[in-house]
């Protein structure tokens, strides 16, 4: 069996623990990854509400943690041979899938379980594979 | 101590104008450069994993810019080069539009949290579309140098 596209939705870094996994299904499946992390302006808003740090130095620290997951993500799928693209976008998160699945045809949607993810298991479009 | 792109970046490294039209070619002749440079000690490993790469997916990453990257130990540290062409590398990008803008990043096996570390500060300064433009427009290698710096501060 295949599945053509899979799409991986990264939230922060305690969704490393599923990395391993997911190749692996990709592999199984000769699944395309496309790895996906979302730039909220409201989580942004809060995380700086909480820190009392400027939201341009929170945003920043968010992103590079995206983009660090991200490649970490590319590095052990390129290791398998698994085909890897990496996404960084602005937005609504449940929006941005909706685009991506209609965009490049994802068959279906693969996350952390975690209450911050909760939502998606309802908006998702397509069928999410929870880990 | 953090990382910063501009303590790695040498002037040597910088490459004013790629002649290259295609990816693969591209790949070469930044290859070449690194080898010559003295930046790499292996032309055939290093061309080898920055293709195996490469074929699997497109490091074009749409608005002008490509990052080829590999681990390979054909590298003794961590490299960066850049590099500009003024007619534009298909790099197959999402986008479908031609890169202007290649980072090539190599580092040695064993450095892997400096290579993601590097990788995730270089995506991140050229999302920015105002550090494309002054990438695009600058003159000469100093002045390459100094806008990574700056930008990064």
């Amino acid at each position: 069996m295949k599945i053509k596209r899979l799409l991986l939705y990264l939230y922060d870094p305690g969704d490393k623990g599923i990395f391993d996994q997911v190749v692996k299904l990709c592999h199984t499946f000769e699944s395309q990854l496309f790895v996906l992390f979302v730039l909220e302006e409201t989580r942004i808003g809060q995380v700086a509400r909480m820190t009392r740090e400027k939201s341009e130095t929170i945003r920043q620290r968010i992103e590079e943690d995206g983009w660090e997951m991200l490649y970490l993500v590319e590095d052990e799928a390129v290791e398998s041979g698994v085909r890897t693209s990496l996404h960084m976008e602005e937005g609504s998160v449940p929006g941005v899938i909706k685009k991506y699945v209609e965009d490049y045809g994802i068959d279906a949607l693969i996350i952390k379980r975690r209450d911050e993810t909760k939502k998606l298991f309802i908006s998702s479009p397509v069928p999410v594979i929870g880990l | 101590m953090e990382l910063r792109i501009s303590d790695f970046l040498k002037p040597e490294a910088v490459m004013m104008d790629l002649s290259s039209k295609d990816k693969i070619s591209a790949i070469k002749e930044l290859v070449e450069h690194m080898v010559t440079n003295n930046f790499a000690r292996d032309r055939e490993e290093l061309f080898n994993a920055l293709a195996k790469r490469e074929n699997l997916e497109s490091t074009g990453i749409g608005d002008g810019i490509a990052i080829p990257h590999a681990r390979t130990d054909a590298v003794g540290d961590l490299v960066l080069i850049f590099a500009r062409s003024s007619i534009g590398v298909d790099f197959s990008a999402f986008d479908g539009k031609p890169s202007y803008i290649i980072f090539l990043i190599a580092s040695p096996e064993n450095k892997k949290s400096e290579y993601i570390v590097a990788l995730a500060k270089l995506s991140r300064l050229l999302r920015k579309s105002a550090v494309r433009e002054q990438l695009r427009n600058a003159t000469n290698n100093k002045e390459i140098l100094e806008i990574i710096k700056k930008n990064e501060e």
